[in-house]
């Protein structure tokens, strides 16, 4: 099989010494951040970003990706040990984790969290070695309006679907839009208020540090004190026969649910693990468990937040397209590396590409490997005091915007995007929006001008692909849904019933 | 009229109980129990949890002298402990010592000492001894 | 979750989020701002099918459009959902002054950094916003910043092959 092959010498690359140890730091460093509320894959991707411009990208990739996937297991052991969860997708382990560790058998829940994202992650990054490749290989074949109507579809997506408000989801995306209007790719010098210093657009890394880490960190700030928090000691994971015949159907089911979703636009993590959370409780051999600790609580969300991690690398790889806050950041990285994204990625940098997905199985392994014994020792980091975490997020977010091009200006777009990055959070602005509004505005223009170039300037030319008509009847109808919907009855006050849940 | 205790659910903290209910029984005043956290950390080993806290209530029921328990997120710990001083009329406050490294006299504050240097009553400062395990 | 929403919800009572106007004038003013400079462009290249001023003139207006709409949801009691976050304890209220002083010690990096370096900038930096944050072991974070600062330097010059501007410690390092 041609994949195959590919695949094997993609693991020749990824095992060399050099990118071995960026994928063991990437594992660490994802598991420490997952395992430290407030601080996430997103914001330490973007605070890496600049290390690409002078790592090479295979090496910076596979750390990426070990942040990823690690990440979503460090969110477990908080979720677990503490009943705050250290990632959103890991809100619903706590609801059964926390019990379990309650009742003594925080071992058992760590050691069942860390195989189904073991077991998830393995089958899921084999779905995305099957997947991907073909998709990718249908969609470089559409044209540059059916181009044009997918990015379109993204945006639509990613705005209306998420989050509790579609204005702010809006709001959100057309700022991001002007932000990525700014520069001079058209030719002409666009909102650059007469500095030559922003003729080249604002960097897309400065954007993406100010957002997610001094638009987080000053958050924080604003709302830094509270009590500590009752952490449960926990020896070693393990757990025992019984534990493991309960497990591994959540296990899989728990990839079922989150591979899809994490390859929809807007899907994520935290559908498929509620959806796997009321599964379980319904296919319980134990329901009176449920509520009180039930491993298959813990087995399938874990699982299925693994797994939405790798369907998300199916849209990011083989389209070009950015389903979550950290996969789009991986796309800056990407990109940063002058690699055009995209469908063609596969054809035209196969090497790259192979060599991510083996790291990926290996970064997966580490994870296991090194984390299930390391458990109490992740625990010890939740005693670092907050102003050092929040002020070596500071410390590196400027170090990481200086780096770009050591302009004292760039650090002051950093702070304007960081304040905007504030105001966001107070105001209830979905961040996603704003990001895929920079990275793919500019990207949209572009199709737009390809497409009518090529056409000589005749607009039918944007309806006239099959895949352009069922994108734009898509967006239709579902805009006739919302609005229908919407003149209906109010919105349901989600938020407030996911935080009642976790208390529980 | 008060014996103020800075308090933490481990041998330092248990030890400056004892000497401090000892005392507050002989002076005939009320044991005012203080163990603040500056909110700063997820996980704060010094301040006592709910297991701690409930152990800490039947403790200090089994004496016969009056008590309260201040658990609060405080700015600044030495400053919550001196307040709750000022505020009862403390004649005495006790605090248990930690061991410090030569490196970490030099980083590292010290309650204690603020407390020594700042308090208007005197300050009991103890080392675990075994009488923390009789309370 | 705020119990600000809660009461609206349940008590049917309107809150009005003044705020949420002077982000509505907010967003008036970037678009009005988008379009104004849409307007200063002029026509690009004769076959150019998409000009120069035509997403400008887009956004801009949806802009507007957005900040009217937002102004009108917000006086019929629309508040916003604050971003939870994993560390974000929402039922104290905000404290800004603690965000203005981190905005002063980030701006007195940005001045000074060109003279003094990132060796000694960064160190401030990683001092002033622990201290504004809360931490009081002063002598512990000059020196962990100190740390972090030199040794980020360095490490950047021979790991990465980086040589950030060593301002007035120029020949030092």
């Amino acid at each position: 099989m041609d994949s195959l092959d590919l695949l094997l010498g993609g693991f020749q690359q990824a095992l060399t010494l050099e990118n071995l140890f960026y994928a063991i730091l990437g594992v660490f460093l994802g598991t420490a951040v997952g395992v430290l509320p407030g601080i996430g894959p997103a914001m330490t991707l973007a605070l890496l970003l600049p290390i690409t411009y002078s790592v090479g990208p295979d090496s910076a990739l596979i750390m990426f990706a070990g942040i990823y996937y690690g990440g979503m297991y460090g969110g477990s052991t908080t979720s677990i040990l503490l009943n705050t969860p250290g990632e959103s997708s890991s809100v619903v382990t706590a609801i059964e984790g926390n019990k379990m560790a309650k009742k003594g058998r925080a071992a058992q829940a760590l050691a069942t969290a860390a195989i189904g994202s073991f077991v998830a992650g393995t089958i899921g990054t084999l779905l995305l070695v099957l997947f991907a490749p073909s998709v990718a290989g249908q969609v470089v074949k559409l044209g540059n309006p059916s181009n044009f109507a997918l990015i379109v579809l993204a945006m639509f997506a990613v705005t209306a679907v998420l989050g509790t408000s579609r204005l702010r989801g809006f709001i959100a995306l057309f700022l991001g839009l002007a932000i990525g209007l700014v520069g001079g790719q058209t030719g002409q010098a666009r909102l650059t208020f007469g500095n030559p210093l922003l003729a080249d657009g604002i960097d897309i890394v400065v954007v993406a540090v100010g957002i997610f880490a001094i638009g987080e960190a000053l958050w924080v700030a604003a709302h830094l004190r509270r009590r500590p928090l009752d952490i449960i000691p926990v020896g070693q994971p393990w757990m025992s026969r019984e534990d493991w015949g309960r497990s591994w159907k959540p296990w899989l089911r728990g990839t079922a649910y989150g591979f899809p979703f994490g390859a929809l636009p807007a899907g994520g993590a935290e559908i498929p693990t509620f959806l796997s959370y009321v599964t379980e409780r319904k296919l319980s051999k134990h329901p009176e468990e449920f509520g009180k600790g039930a491993i298959e609580g813990v087995a399938g969300p874990e699982a299925a937040n693994n797994a939405s991690a790798a369907g998300t690398l199916v849209p990011l790889l083989a389209i070009g397209l950015p389903t979550t806050a950290t996969a789009a950041i991986m796309l800056l990285a990407i990109q940063s590396y002058g690699i055009e994204t995209g469908p063609q990625l596969f054809d035209t940098e196969p090497d790259l590409v192979w060599a991510l997905l083996a790291s990926l199985f290996i970064g997966n392994t580490l994870l296991l490997l090194l984390n299930l014994p390391l458990a109490p020792l992740w625990a010890k980091l939740l005693q670092i005091p907050r102003p050092y975490l929040y002020a070596g997020i500071l410390f590196f977010a400027s170090l990481g915007a200086y780096s770009v091009s050591f302009q004292p200006f760039d650090l002051a777009i950093l702070l304007v995007i960081g304040l905007l990055g504030l105001a966001m959070r107070r105001f209830g602005l979905p961040v996603l929006p704003l990001i895929i509004g920079v990275i793919l505005g500019p990207k949209l223009e572009e199709q737009l001008t390809t497409s009518l170039q090529i056409s000589s300037g005749d607009i039918s030319t944007l309806w006239s692909e099959p895949v352009a008509v069922i994108v734009y009847a898509f967006i239709a109808v579902a805009l006739v849904l919302i609005v229908v919907g919407g003149l209906r009855r109010p919105k349901p006050e989600a938020p407030v019933e996911e935080k009642e849940e976790v208390s529980a | 009229m008060s014996v103020v205790v800075m308090y933490s659910p481990d041998e330092f903290g248990r030890v400056a109980l004892s000497y401090g209910a000892t005392e507050a029984a002989r002076r005939s005043e009320k044991l005012v129990v203080v163990n603040p956290t500056k909110g700063d950390s997820y996980v704060d080993t010094k301040f006592a949890r709910e297991d701690e806290l409930s152990s800490l209530r039947s403790t200090l029921e089994r004496l016969d002298v009056e008590s309260e328990i201040l658990h609060d997120v405080v700015p600044d710990i030495a400053g919550a402990v001196l307040h709750a001083a000022s505020s009862t009329g403390a004649s005495l406050i006790v605090v248990g010592i930690r061991p410090r490294t030569p490196v970490g006299k030099l980083l590292l504050g010290s309650v204690a000492q603020r407390l020594i240097l700042d308090a208007e009553c005197p300050v009991l400062s103890v080392k675990p001894d075994g009488s923390e395990d009789q309370l | 979750m705020s119990t600000m929403e809660e009461k609206a919800t349940r008590e049917g009572m309107r809150t009005v989020d003044k705020a949420q106007y002077g982000l509505a004038a907010f967003l008036a003013i970037v678009g009005g701002y988008v379009v104004y400079d849409a307007t200063t462009l002029s026509d690009g290249f004769a076959d150019q099918p998409v000009q120069p001023y035509a997403f400008p003139y887009v956004v801009g207006g949806v802009l507007l459009v957005l900040a009217v709409m937002l102004a009108i949801a917000t006086s019929r009691g629309d508040v916003p959902v604050a971003e939870e976050g994993e560390d974000v304890d929402l039922t104290q209220p905000s404290d800004w002054a603690t965000v203005i002083k981190l905005a002063l010690v980030f701006l007195a990096n940005i001045l000074l950094i060109d003279w003094l370096g990132w060796a000694i900038t960064g160190a401030l930096l990683f001092v002033g916003t622990a201290y504004v944050l809360g931490s009081r072991t002063i002598i512990r974070d000059v020196a962990v910043g100190v740390a972090l600062s030199v040794g980020t330097w360095y490490g950047f010059y021979s790991g990465l092959g980086l040589a950030i501007p060593a301002g007035i410690l120029d020949g030092v390092l």
